[in-house]
């Protein structure tokens, strides 16, 4: 939506009204100290934005400099061990647990996420969506300390249960990534519910009068037309997966380690920064500037999605009039 | 269409869309079938079985051959002269003379000083609901000196009492003083600059480059993992702004111990993590108002502020509210970034201002699963209740101004 | 004759200026049987102690501090769990501590950086307890009962199967838990198993590191196949859950810490800086309560009391750095 400029539309100059009172309704424009100062107030406001990314991007960026100069981007991309007491630094263990843990949170909030949209939207009767919407804001409330907690109590006995205590380690990566992955379904259950219901009734009404079926409509005339909004959705959930720290912290593990098994521990990028700097952050040294270079790796990667997810809410959005 | 392509596969059509609508009810059912099973296990930890031993036999604490029921006032009052340290004496006679409390009273000191009870097992509300006999046999078996008894972990004592390392003294009272004065701290940074930033963007600002840089910021910075707030936070008000954050210039003699990591760091590095979201959310307030309101107001003579305090803000103000406190009680969860700014792990005095050393509720949750003891689980899942149910307030009474407002809105006040 | 008057008034005025007053918390009556530390009364002890470092020593400290708060404290003491050379890093480096809580000796660069502060400061470093670093498996775990310390290192390194360090053990892979690279513990391992070195155990397969020893317990308790090490107040917390693997035949308990034989037994500290006890001294008054009575909470809390003349000693150094005061 355009941004309006609030000029006011009326300017009359009226001359000679310091005379006489009376009689003349004044519209100058006489000067008005106090709106510049407010205006500039709230200017300031929207300029800690700003100065709040260029602290990130500041703070983020010297240390992770002083990190490249000592390892070089080929070891810390392609490196296969990440234990800095030693000088090892290569960032895929904890990358692709990264990976890893995000997928299997897509697996469950994606599919689940856009069905329960779909059922909010189409087929809910009001009293059910009046109910069911608070109910999902609160699985959304539910801080993710509790979730990491319950991962590690509930969800992963359980799958040692199903699959034998040798198979599925006290640690791993699928429990953390199932339980991240309720947590963002309410994201995607909201977000891809708004998008479906700015759908035009119209759209809907022109499939039913062709003789489409209810389930007909909805998948094949709604949801491909909210197709940016639901695509907008993932990616946003996406980089939610990305940044969880406190779940993965607590069910997924505590050493890096490079595996493609959902069932063996593992560390994510967020999950090591958070252990590591709850014990101290010592400067000037390697290890310091690492966890730097991890962080600044996090809010590329998270950044580069939210671009992507407004370039393609800008570029694929259906004009539907 | 003729009528006999058309109704063949109908019905299959039809049976295939009530499948598939079973699929989604299902799939919804899922979602709150999680919830429900979430609330469960944390309510499943917070009560149950518990038994105690007496680290103290009562047994042995007799008076001049006098068993301890059957002392009066002044032999329990030397029972507990000769049972606890001088100076715990002093400091208890100090408080209230020992010679004026009641009987009731004086045993309850040596229970609690002396006999000291402490947890050996717990168990959650389905093994005492349902096993019952079972527990009562194990612990006739390996505990015959214990007191089996049933115990809520969210109790009066949960709010009053002080961190601990004995989970029965253990509480949440510096955790929850602490949470609540950092949100306080939060909102009121938080809301006067967000709302401020929406209006100036929303309503004064051109549409330049540099204006969608900034919106476009904002929205990046919404979706910036909060642990990296928490490592800006350490580098910019704990380490950067040590002076100001720890209090050290406003107290003329210098404060000891001052270090950045307080409350004012910590609501600081809180209040950038939902700026992001409350201006997007007041952005969105604002734009839906109608521009009649702003034009009618302008047409009256009214200057472009004046039309924003008195006639645009206040139609805005309900959804502004809502999504503040919504932001506000995301901030009550947040765990990460404190720890990263330095969330102490052991306070005795409980925080009393912004320069003041702090621990979180999530916080304190986090530290609790990390003790060894098993009962503090089950204290972590009363607190994690406790959690929840601030949580929910907050967002209840978010949703109850939204509609008060929005009823006063309609019907003209 | 005359200068040298005037010098000599000016030297009392100026000495007399230097010395301090007493510290008005001591109480007359002391409860240090060795008779060297003054007593502490709780109620008149003023202003904020902070503390940090290791999380062995941790429940040791809160156990005081409780105590303390118990008979009439009514200032700030905090304690900080994070590892002992966090919290080195904290007292030495940036300041921010006045005692740092250790479980592993003071390193010379530690000293070097303290030396660098304004101030600068000198670590005292004040003896509290000791520590049996247990060793342990799950209790599911049915094979192991003793182990020699080249096999430890064996077991915390290069070996992929249980069955490489010793045949009659199980060919499976070995799933290991250890403290992380900040703690104190993790440090005395290294030196001891490892001569110090610490890339074997850091370049091992399968390896979970974390400060948290919740995270290492259940991590442990749940995987027959799963050693770790931790402090010994840990392993007690867990008795029903883990097993502490006897090291060079030797069990960890009492009597052989006492007699010196059980080899993981290491030293636990506190350390703080002369200057800071002259000038807080509500520091002063800590360190005195926590010398004085740590004997009598550090059974309950899961360690060992110190020997009895090395306490002797520490509370000298304490006494010698109040010297005047009491």
């Amino acid at each position: 939506m355009k941004r309006r400029s609030f000029r006011s539309p009326i300017s009359v100059e009226s001359a000679g009204y310091h005379e006489e009172r009376t009689g003349f309704i004044t519209l100058a424009r006489r000067a008005r100290p106090g709106e510049t100062l407010v205006e500039a107030f709230l200017l300031f406001c929207a300029a800690i934005s700003i100065f709040t990314t260029l602290g990130i991007v500041a703070t983020l960026g010297r240390e992770s400099l002083s990190f490249f100069r000592e390892v070089s981007f080929i070891e810390f991309f392609t490196g296969r061990v990440w234990q800095p007491a030693i000088g090892e630094f290569g960032i895929l263990p904890l990358l692709t647990a990264t990976l890893a843990t995000s997928f299997y949170a897509m697996l469950v909030a994606l599919p689940l996420g856009l069905v329960v949209a779909i059922y909010l939207s189409e087929y809910a009767p009001f009293g059910v969506r009046e109910v069911l919407k608070p109910v999902l804001e609160v699985l959304a409330g539910v801080p993710t300390v509790v979730y990491g907690y319950f991962a590690l109590t509930t969800v992963t006995p359980f799958l040692q249960g199903i699959l034998g205590q040798d198979r599925v380690e006290v640690y791993n990566t699928l429990s953390a990534g199932l339980v991240m992955g309720i947590l963002i379904l309410p994201l995607v259950a909201s977000m891809c519910e708004d998008a479906l219901s700015a759908v035009p009734a119209a759209l809907r009404e022109g499939a039913y009068a062709m003789g489409a079926t209810k389930l007909e409509t909805s998948v094949k005339i709604v949801v491909p037309s909210a197709f940016s909004g639901l695509a907008a959705a993932f990616i946003l959930a996406l980089s939610r997966a990305v940044g969880e720290t406190m779940i993965v912290a607590l069910a997924a593990g505590a050493g890096p380690n490079l595996t493609l098994n959902p069932f063996r521990s593992a560390e994510t990028m967020t999950g090591h920064i958070v252990r590591i700097s709850g014990g101290d952050l010592s400067y000037d040294s390697i290890d310091y500037r690492s966890l730097f270079a991890i962080a600044l790796l996090l809010f590329l990667v998270t950044l580069a999605l939210n671009i992507l997810s407004r370039k393609i809410i800008r570029r694929y959005r259906e004009v539907y009039e | 269409m003729k009528r006999d392509t058309f109704t063949p596969n109908l019905a299959a059509r039809n049976a295939k869309g009530a499948r598939w609508r079973l699929a989604f009810l299902a799939a919804t059912a899922f979602s709150v079938l999680f919830l429900a099973s979430l609330i469960a296990s944390i309510v499943n930890q917070s009560f149950g079985y518990v038994v105690m031993t007496a680290e103290v036999d009562p047994a042995t604490l007799q008076n001049d051959g006098v068993p301890l029921e059957k002392q009066d006032e002044a032999t329990l009052a030397g029972t507990i002269r000769g049972n606890v340290s001088r100076r715990l004496f002093v400091k208890l006679d100090a408080e209230r003379s020992l010679a004026s409390r009641s009987r009731e009273e004086l045993l309850e000191i040596i229970v609690a000083e002396i006999v000291q009870p402490t947890v050996r097992r717990t168990w959650t509300l389905a093994q005492s609901l349902f096993d019952a006999d079972a527990i009562r046999g194990q612990v006739a078996e390996e505990y015959p000196d214990g007191n089996l008894s049933f115990r809520s972990w969210v109790n009066a004592g949960l709010f009053a009492n002080p961190q601990s390392s004995v989970a029965t003294a253990a509480g949440i009272r510096g955790a929850i003083i602490g949470s609540l004065a950092t949100l306080l701290l939060t909102l009121l940074v938080a809301f006067p600059l967000g709302v401020g930033a929406a209006i100036y963007l929303q309503e004064y600002a051109k549409d330049n480059a540099i204006n969608r840089i900034i919106e476009t910021n904002i929205y990046n910075l919404a979706g910036v993992p909060s642990i990296i707030y928490g490592m800006l936070g350490l580098a910019i008000f704990v380490r950067a702004l040590e002076p100001l954050t720890s209090g050290a210039i406003f107290r003329a003699a210098a404060a000891e111990g001052a270090n950045g990591r307080t409350i004012l760091s910590a609501s600081l590095t809180l209040a950038l993590l939902i700026l992001p979201i409350v201006i997007i959310n007041a952005q969105e307030a604002l734009r839906a108002i109608p521009d009649s309101l702003r034009q009618s107001s302008l047409a009256v003579g009214a200057t472009k502020w004046q039309t924003i305090r008195h006639h645009v803000l206040p139609a805005a103000a309900d959804r502004i509210l809502t999504g503040t406190v919504l932001a506000v009680s995301r901030a009550l969860g947040e765990t990460a970034p404190l720890v990263v700014v330095g969330a102490s792990t052991f306070l005795t005095q409980d925080p009393a201002g912004p320069f003041s050393k702090f621990t979180t509720l999530p916080i304190q949750i986090y530290q609790w699963t990390a003790r060894p003891q098993a009962e503090f689980r089950n204290l972590a899942a009363a607190a994690i209740l406790v959690l929840l149910v601030l949580g929910l307030s907050l967002n209840a009474a978010a949703i109850i101004a939204r509609n008060r407002f929005r009823r006063e809105k309609r019907l003209g006040r | 004759m005359k200068k040298l008057l005037i010098a000599s008034v000016i030297c009392a005025l100026a000495v007399s200026a230097g010395a301090q007053a007493k510290f008005a918390w001591i109480d007359p009556v002391s409860d240090d049987a060795d008779k060297i530390l003054p007593g502490v009364d709780p109620t008149k002890v003023t202003g904020t102690v902070v503390t940090a470092g290791s999380s062995t020593v941790f429940p040791l400290s809160e156990a005081i501090v409780e105590r303390l708060v118990k008979e009439g404290f009514t200032g700030q003491i905090t304690i900080d769990s994070i590892g002992s050379g966090a919290g080195f890093e904290r007292f030495c480096v940036s300041g921010e501590t006045d005692v740092s809580n250790a479980s592993s000796k003071i390193k010379q660069t530690q000293i070097d950086a303290a030396a660098k502060l304004s101030p600068p400061r000198v670590p005292l470093e004040f003896r509290v307890g000791t520590d049996a670093l247990a060793v342990v498996v799950s209790t599911k775990n049915k094979f192991i009962t003793d182990a020699t310390d080249k096999e430890l290192a064996l077991i915390f390194s290069t070996a992929a199967f249980w069955s490489d360090v010793r045949p009659t053990w199980p060919k499976k892979e070995i799933r290991r838990f250890s403290p992380g690279t900040d703690s104190g513990t993790f440090e005395y391992f290294v030196e001891h198993i490892f001569k110090k070195d610490k890339k074997p155990l850091l370049s091992a397969k399968n390896l979970q590191l974390s400060e948290d020893d919740n995270v290492l317990v259940r991590g442990i308790a749940g995987d027959e196949n799963a050693i770790g090490y931790f402090g010994f107040a840990y392993y007690l917390e867990n008795k029903g859950k883990l097993r502490a693997v006897n090291v060079n035949g030797v069990e960890p308990n009492q009597a052989s810490v006492d007699a010196n034989k059980y080899p993981l037994a290491r030293p636990l500290f506190l350390y703080s800086d002369a200057r800071i006890i002259a000038e807080k001294p509500q520091v002063a008054a800590y360190l005195t309560y926590y010398l004085t009575y740590v004997n009598e909470v550090i059974k309950k809390v899961g360690y060992f009391p110190a020997p009895a003349d090395g306490m002797k000693k520490t509370k000298q150094l304490l006494a010698d750095a109040m010297k005047g005061r009491f």
